[in-house]
Parts: C-alpha cells; structure tokens; sequence
C-alpha cells in the first residue's frame, strides 16, 4: 500500500496485516492524515505545509504489561519488526517488575455498545487543494487593508482516518476532517484584534468576515487604559472559555487523577461545584463539536454529563484508570493513547450549555467597571488542587464601562480557578461557537471546546503588561 | 538516501528558486515506570522525507512518510503546486551559505539501544521505590528516554550532507497529598528531568535513586511549609530555574522570525525590534548570553541546521547589550545580515525548518559556589525548580512558580516555604541581575518541551546556566 491517500478499507485490512504478525494479546491502531495549513503574516503568505503521513502504533499486553511500538512505514518486514518491539517491550516490563502488572487486558466489542455514525467527515475538505488557502489568505490581505490594518494568521484544513484492530475482536473505522483559520489584525502602533472559527467543513471558513471581525477589534478608538490588579467583573467570548475549561477538563475531569486524589474533584463528585446555571459535558456527536467515533482503545463514545445544574457528576476513564477505580466503573470512551496514556484519560468533546443572553452586549449590560476578554494566552497551572490558572489576555481586551465595551485595555495577567469562575458565572449567551487550537503538534488530532460567551464575578487580575 | 535526494534536488532546480529536501529517522524509548509497576515501554520509530521549495518568494513544503522515489517526487511537485497557488509574494533574498558537505556524528559513549530494557526499568524502579513509604506520597514516578536522529540533507545549491546524534535523559518526581494541599518535587529537573546529546551514560551520572529520598521527604515537608510570603525581595534562582527564565524571556524573544512579525498569530512577537540590535540594554552589565550549537553534549548541537548552514557559536548579549539575534537565513537576508545565525530546525520530517534556539547560555559569573552567594545575601528566597510558567505574547510580563522556597536570612538558609511564585517584566527583571555563580556550578539543562510553529513544533534546546541572583523581585502574587 502506498502512503499516498490510503482509503479506510485499505487501513483497515492494513491493521489485520499487522495483527496477524502480533503475538498474544494486541491491539493494532492505524492513522492517515492529509492535510494543509498555510501561514501568512503582514498580508504576505509566509509558510504552506502538506502532510501526507502514516501511523502505525501496536500494543502487546503481557501479564498485565503493556508494551507499545510505532512505525511510520507499512512495508510487511516494518510491520514484523514493529509487532516484535513491542511484543519484547511488555515482556522487558514483565519481567523486570517481577509481577503481574495492573493493566486489565484489552476491551472487547460491547454487543450493547457500538460506536454511533457521525458527521464529522466532509468529503470536499478532506480533498481540498492549496488554492482554497490561497484564496482565503488573499480575502483577509484585502479586507485588512481596508481598514488600515495587516493580517496575520493560519488556515488548514485536514483529514484523518483511522482503523483499530485487536486480537479481542474490537474492529472499528473511523474518519474525520477538520478546518480552521484564525486572523490577527495589527495597526501600526502595534494594538492587534482577533477572530478565529473552527469546523468540520472548510467551506465554512470565511476569510474576508473573520478579518472584518478582527479589525474591527484592532481599530478601536482610546488610548489603551491600564487596570490595578483587583477583582473584576468579567464578560467572555467564547475563545477564551474555551481555553479554560480545556485547562479544567485535564485538572479536574481526569480520572486517573481523581483516582489518585489530586483531581480537582476529589471528594467532590455529588458537591455543587459550580453556578447553578453550569451544565457541562463531554458529548462527541454534538451539533457543533469534532466528532469521534471511538477513543485510542477502539471503546465507542458516548456523551457523559460531567457538571449538571452546577454539581460535579462524573470524571472519565480509560481501560486502565477505570480498573484502578474499582467495581462499577468503566472506561468511558477517553484513552489518549492504546493502553491508555501514563498522565491519564481526558474529555476532548466538551460542550458547555448556553444560557439565556441574546449576545454580548446584553452579558456586559450590568457592569458597571469590568473588562472584556476576546482570548487568553500562554495559560499554564499554577497549582492542580485548585484549578488555580495563570495567564495573559491578548488581541482585544477592553474595558466596560457603564454597560458598554468602551475603551481597550493593555493586556493583563489573570490568577484565577477555574472552577471558582465557573461558580461565579453569572449569564452566558444563547448561542455557541466551538474553538479549537489547530495547531496540531505531532500527528493531527483535531478536537475542541464547544462554549457560549459569559458574564462572571470577580475576575482576578494579577498585573499588567507595560506599553 | 542521500543520492536519491540529490537527483530530487537535480529534479527541481530548474522548476523553483530554491528548494531543499530532509530525509530523516528517528527511533526513541521511552519507559515509565510509577507505583512500583512499569506503566509503559514505547518505542518509537519514524521516517520520511520533507521538501521544501520557493517559487517567486513563496515557501511551499510537502512531507510523506513513503521514503520511496515515487513518494518524494510527488512530494516535490506537491510542494510546488503548494508554493505555486500563494498569493504573489516579494521575497527577500536568502542569507547565502557554503554548501552543506560530508557528515557528522554527535557524542555517544553508551549506546542506549544496546542496554537491555530490563536494566533500564530495573534502575528506574529503584529511584521510584526509594520515593514511596510515606502514606501521603500518592503518586512517585520515574522515566527515562533514549533517541537517534538520523538526517540526511540536499539543496538546489549543492548541500548534500548527513549527521547522526543521540539524546538521551531521565528523571524521578513524586507528589503528595495531604487534604487540599498538594505538592511536588522532581529530580534533577522538572518536565521530563535532565537530557543531553550522548548516550546511556548520560542517565547513569544522574543517580536518581540516591537523590529519590531527598526529593519525597521535601515534597512530604513542603505539605506542612508556610505559603511563600509576598512581597518585593531578593530572590537567588536556582541552575534550572534560571534556565527557563532564560529560555521564555530572552531565547524565544531574541528570536528574529518573532521579532518581524512572522510568528504573530501564533506564538507572538517580541518586545525587542530587529533596530535594537547593537544598542539595547537588556540587562545588567552581568549577563552575557550566548547561542552556540557546538557545545559539546547540547541538545541544540549540530553540524549544520536544518537548512544546511554551519553550527556557530553567536554572542547574544554581552555585558548587557544586544549583539545579535537568532536567525535563518530568510530572515537574516531581510534585515540585511550577511550571514544566517544557522538557527533553523525542524521538528521531524513532517516539519518545515523555523527559527529556532540552540543552546542559549548565561555566562558564568565571579559570585562562586551556591553556598557562597547565599552567604553573601543578607536576607531573600532561594528558588528552586520551575513549577508553572507563562509569558506574554511580547515576552515581557512574565509569571514563573516554584516547587520550593527557602528563607535566606544573615547569609543561612532558614525555613522552608510552599507554592512561591514570582512576576516580573523582562528588562527590568534582567536588569536587576546582580550576581551570577562561577563555573564550577555552571551546567547545560535540557529542555524538551519547547513548542512553535505551525504545525506545532517541539524543539529540544539546552541552556547553560549557574544559580543567579536577582533583586527587587515581585514574589507571591499567586498567593493573593
């Protein structure tokens, strides 16, 4: 088989070639991705990537050990020769322990459980060609200009199909496309505006309106205010919601984690957590999410209610985090990796409900003093236990005054829990928008946050970026 | 392999201005062990081609994972159609370069393909078993990798060349829970611990079952530790923490693709501008910074990057003032600069080259040993190993937490405090640099976590640091 543009049947009898070459108990996942994403900045096209990779993982289970190997080739010899490596590394780990190991064994076929179809697959997008980027860049170079601005920013647009085959019956297919633009317009004097959107289709990517969308953020009028570090109310887009509860899906959904008593959720599931207005799910068939059709371990998904009416409700498991949890639990449909990944599952589908706001303007009308963020940059945990984040705001951050968006401001510094915010919400709009990072390190792997706007409480600011 | 990119390069230099292409093989091991099992033996292997051409100023790159003639042949003409369909583009002439030639092996004294896994996970499980004992130790782990890189690299202007190096690394790190209070210690470093270029030895120096104990009896007593007061104060950081201030504040923003714009929409600009080359005051008149790839054992180290241009050892900052940047060899030919920097690197095959950091050093100082500048301060926080970091898209309001604080008082350390964290601004906080270790505490750390691009790439750098001091340092805002 060439790695040109395999077909899923082509994946699929490509996993049973390399299972029949396992030894034991295996699990065979095979990948193709074929994508393209082009980067422009100062309205010039910078860099353009095309990606056509294939991915082979084999993990062998030994005495409760598992031994995992990848080849990105599928000549028969690469296939033995990956079977051998991992097959030698869960015996290498048997051994050496000197005890059975705690992985339960690979999951078997659910009669009463099959993966569901979706409609994640777009097949104009998974045959895109270069062009649509081009055209696309060449809308936001125009539009940009109008409004005195550059542009700079990313469009891509991918698909992945995806074939597992285990020596305990699992057999699943699966295929997905993704696409995704984001545009960042600067003025001269260096204030910028941004407008992102995510989806399954890039026909939906509309270059010219995201462009408009982030100047007119960057060409807002004022001399940019600074903010004393305090407490604030706060008005949300999407974008950066989305960041936060990918921070809080990691920290306080993760049931290894919890298992071991450092999730955020500890002792908490059954505990209000959050506003009562919060519902928040992992729910991968929902109309505006990624879909997926089964997890690294070929278990199929399903939606799972993490916070309902504000009360932590559940955590999500692989194979192995839900054995360690005892009687009861089982694997909900998150593995990273087959096997199981060593920091844990966690939700990739999330979908938080929107609320009752017609839009933005009606969230920022009670405020009197408070600021409005479009995004947060470089967020990292300061302490896991709390769900205590830090970060930046960046490319549209403004104050309200008085009801309305007014003046910007220079970016600030937020230290802040995630889960304190989600208990201090006070409104979110109707409508949702899903982001999404698309920046796709190693193979690509789209998934996103699907989230209304917000209005919270007291906002912790932290400090503030100098001019 | 190298002829068959010679004859694609033959292919395509009268079809584009320019074009390159990177065959490379990767094989890695990585074993986890934690709890007293073995969590996961992985081992990785990847291969394929990445070509990269420029049609009237416009880049296009195609990778495929089929190293077969046919497959990198439709790689190139992909790469063309890529570059061809790119809104008219006016290109700034390429930095020029001696073409790449011969070949190049990184140091190597134990090869870490030839130790048996059993041996490796049997020196894992004893630094993590001398971790465990306390029942309030919930989770102690402990890792090692092993890694090969072979790349073989030709151009349209007559670069054929090959290099072959080995990374390798380790490191232990335990959490313990009592109630809501969690804490963490790692060893020698955190995210991932130490790893160099070289080979098993490089693991074996690192001893992490002596230093296993050490670190859970710290991550138990920092349970019961006062929160790190808040305040302005003198703050001395140690060796690796100096090394992540180094790498967020300086390295990333000296970066010269950053600093025109190119990386704006993702990872963001820099605070510095390509007109600050030659007068800006970065920091105090004791920092000097340099990015040299040929040190022997850094991660950055290579013969020639990835677009074929000789390893060099650039001063950064000296004294104080900005030298130079970090730079490929587009980006040097736009600003006028008639060499690259040789800072080009790519993430695998699959990647195209970006502006990357090498190794990124501070220079030792004249302050000696740690216990030396301790005794020299009069009242601070020692800071030990990056706990959480964040910076601006600027590089300029920057936020770092530690896993541990100690008191310094009369020139002794004194108590030990909780969950310290620090902010600063980039220049101000350089600036109020007033002491650097000597040489003898100056060490390479490597850094394996270092994300850019689109699509995203991780690079492996190292940083040649010695424990500094700083003074006038905002600690504890996280603690408000």
């Amino acid at each position: 088989m060439s790695a040109g543009h395999p077909s899923t049947a082509q994946l699929e009898t490509l996993a049973e070639q390399a299972l029949e070459r396992c030894v034991g108990e295996a699990q065979v996942s095979v990948s193709h991705e074929r994508s393209l994403l082009s980067r422009f900045a100062r309205s010039q096209p910078t860099q353009a990537t095309g990606i056509d990779a294939l991915h082979v993982e084999i993990m062998c289970v030994y005495e409760g050990h598992t031994g995992a190997a990848t080849t990105t080739s599928c000549a028969v010899g690469d296939l033995e020769t990956t079977a051998a490596a991992a097959r030698a590394a869960a015996e290498a780990a048997a051994n050496a322990a000197g005890s059975v190991g705690d992985y339960p064994g690979l999951p078997a076929p659910d009669p009463h459980w099959r993966a569901q179809p979706h409609d994640g697959f777009d097949a104009a997008t998974a045959a895109v060609d270069p062009g649509s980027a081009g055209r696309a860049l060449q809308d936001a170079a125009g539009v940009a200009a109008e409004h005195r601005t550059e542009a700079f920013g990313t469009w891509t647009a991918g698909a992945v199909r995806t074939a597992i085959a285990s020596t305990t019956g699992v057999r699943v297919t699966d295929a997905v496309t993704d696409a995704y633009m984001r545009v960042l317009c600067y003025r001269p004097d260096g204030r910028s505006g941004f407008a992102a959107r995510s989806a399954r289709d890039a026909a939906q990517l509309d270059g010219a309106a995201l462009t408009g969308e982030a100047a007119a953020k960057a060409i807002v009028a004022g001399v940019p205010a600074v903010l004393a570090p305090g407490e604030y109310a706060v008005v949300m887009e999407p974008e950066a919601i989305g960041e936060l509860l990918g921070f809080a899906g990691a920290l306080a959904f993760n049931g290894l984690a919890h298992n071991e008593g450092r999730g955020a959720l500890a002792g908490r599931l059954g505990a209000r957590v959050a506003a009562a207005a919060i519902n928040l799910a992992d729910a991968p068939r929902a109309s505006l999410t990624l879909p997926r059709a089964f997890d690294a371990e070929g278990i199929p998904k399903r939606p799972i209610p993490l916070i309902q009416d504000g009360v932590a409700h559940a955590v999500v498991h692989d194979t192995r985090s839900a054995a360690r949890a005892g009687p009861g639990a089982r694997s909900t449909g998150h593995a990273l990796a087959p096997g199981g990944d060593p920091d844990g599952p966690v939700p990739t589908n999330l979908v938080l409900s929107g609320g009752g706001a017609a839009d933005v303007a009606e969230l920022c009308a009670p405020i009197v003093r408070g600021i409005y963020v479009t995004r947060l940059w470089y967020v990292n945990t300061v302490r896991e236990r709390e769900t205590l984040l830090t970060g930046m705001t960046r490319d549209g951050t403004f104050l309200i005054e008085d009801g309305r968006i007014g003046r910007p401001l220079r970016d600030v510094r937020f230290t802040d829990s995630v889960l304190r915010l989600l208990d201090a919400i006070e409104a979110l709009t109707k409508t949702q928008r899903l982001v999404s990072a698309g920046d796709f390190y190693g193979p690509r792997f789209a998934f996103g946050v699907v989230s209304p706007a917000l209005r919270a409480r007291g906002f912790r600011v932290s400090g503030t970026t100098p001019g | 392999m190298l002829d068959q990119l010679t004859n694609l390069m033959d292919a395509a230099i009268d079809r584009c201005a320019y074009a390159d292409a990177r065959h490379v093989v990767h094989d890695a091991e990585t074993v986890w062990v934690r709890d007293g099992r073995v969590d996961r033996v992985q081992r990785d292997r990847s291969e394929g081609v990445g070509v990269r051409v420029r049609v009237g100023g416009a880049w296009g790159f195609a990778a495929t994972s089929d190293p077969s003639r046919r497959a990198i042949e439709r790689a190139l003409a992909r790469s063309l159609a890529i570059a061809e369909t790119q809104p008219t583009v006016v290109g700034h002439p390429l930095a020029p370069t001696e073409p790449a030639r011969g070949s190049w092996t990184g140091p190597c004294e134990l090869d870490p393909f030839g130790v048996t896994l059993e041996d490796k996970v049997e020196l894992l499980l004893a630094a993590e078993t001398a971790m465990r004992g306390d029942p309030r130790i919930v989770r102690a782990e402990a890792s090692a990798r092993s890694a090969l890189s072979e790349r073989t690299f030709a151009s349209t202007e007559g670069a054929a060349c090959s290099q072959r190096s080995h990374e390798c690394g380790a490191g232990i790190g335990v959490i313990a829970l009592q109630g809501n209070e969690l804490q963490v210690r790692s060893y020698p470093a955190a995210h991932e611990g130490q790893s160099a270029a070289g080979g098993w030895e490089i693991v074996e120096r690192l001893a992490l079952a002596q230093h296993a104990p050490r670190i859970a009896d710290e991550a138990v007593a920092l349970l019961a530790a006062p929160a790190c007061p808040v305040g302005e104060m003198t703050v001395v950081l140690g060796g690796e923490q100096v090394a992540l201030q180094l790498h967020e504040s300086v390295g990333h923003a000296l970066e010269l693709d950053r600093m025109l714009g190119s990386e704006a929409s993702y990872a963001g600009t820099s605070w510095v501008s390509a007109a600050d080359v030659g007068s800006l005051r970065y920091g105090s008149e004791l920092m000097t910074v340099t990015a040299d790839a040929t040190l022997d054992g850094g991660l950055g180290s290579f013969a020639w990057d990835d677009e074929g241009v000789k390893a060099r050892r650039l001063e950064l900052i000296e004294d104080g003032l900005l030298r130079s940047a970090l730079s490929s060899r587009e980006t040097a030919g736009e600003i006028g600069e008639s060499l690259s920097g040789g800072c080009m690197r790519a993430d695998g095959w699959a990647r195209q080259p970006i502006v990357r950091m090498t190794n990124v050093s501070l220079a030792p100082g004249d302050a000696g040993s740690l216990e030396k500048l301790i005794a020299d301060t009069d009242r601070g926080l020692l800071l030990e190993t990056n706990r959480s970091w964040s910076i601006d898209d600027r590089r300029l309001n920057f936020q770092f937490g530690c896993e541990l604080a100690r008191e310094i008082v009369d020139g002794r350390l004194g108590r030990l405090y909780r969950n310290p964290t620090y902010t600063g601004v980039t220049p101000h906080f350089w600036r109020s640099l007033d002491a650097v270790c000597s040489e003898p505490e100056w060490r390479l750390r490597g850094l394996l976590n270092c994300g850019k691009g689109e699509p995203g790439q991780i690079a492996h750098v190292s940083h040649g640091t010695a424990p500094a001091r700083f003074r006038e340092v905002q600690v504890g805002v996280a603690s408000a």
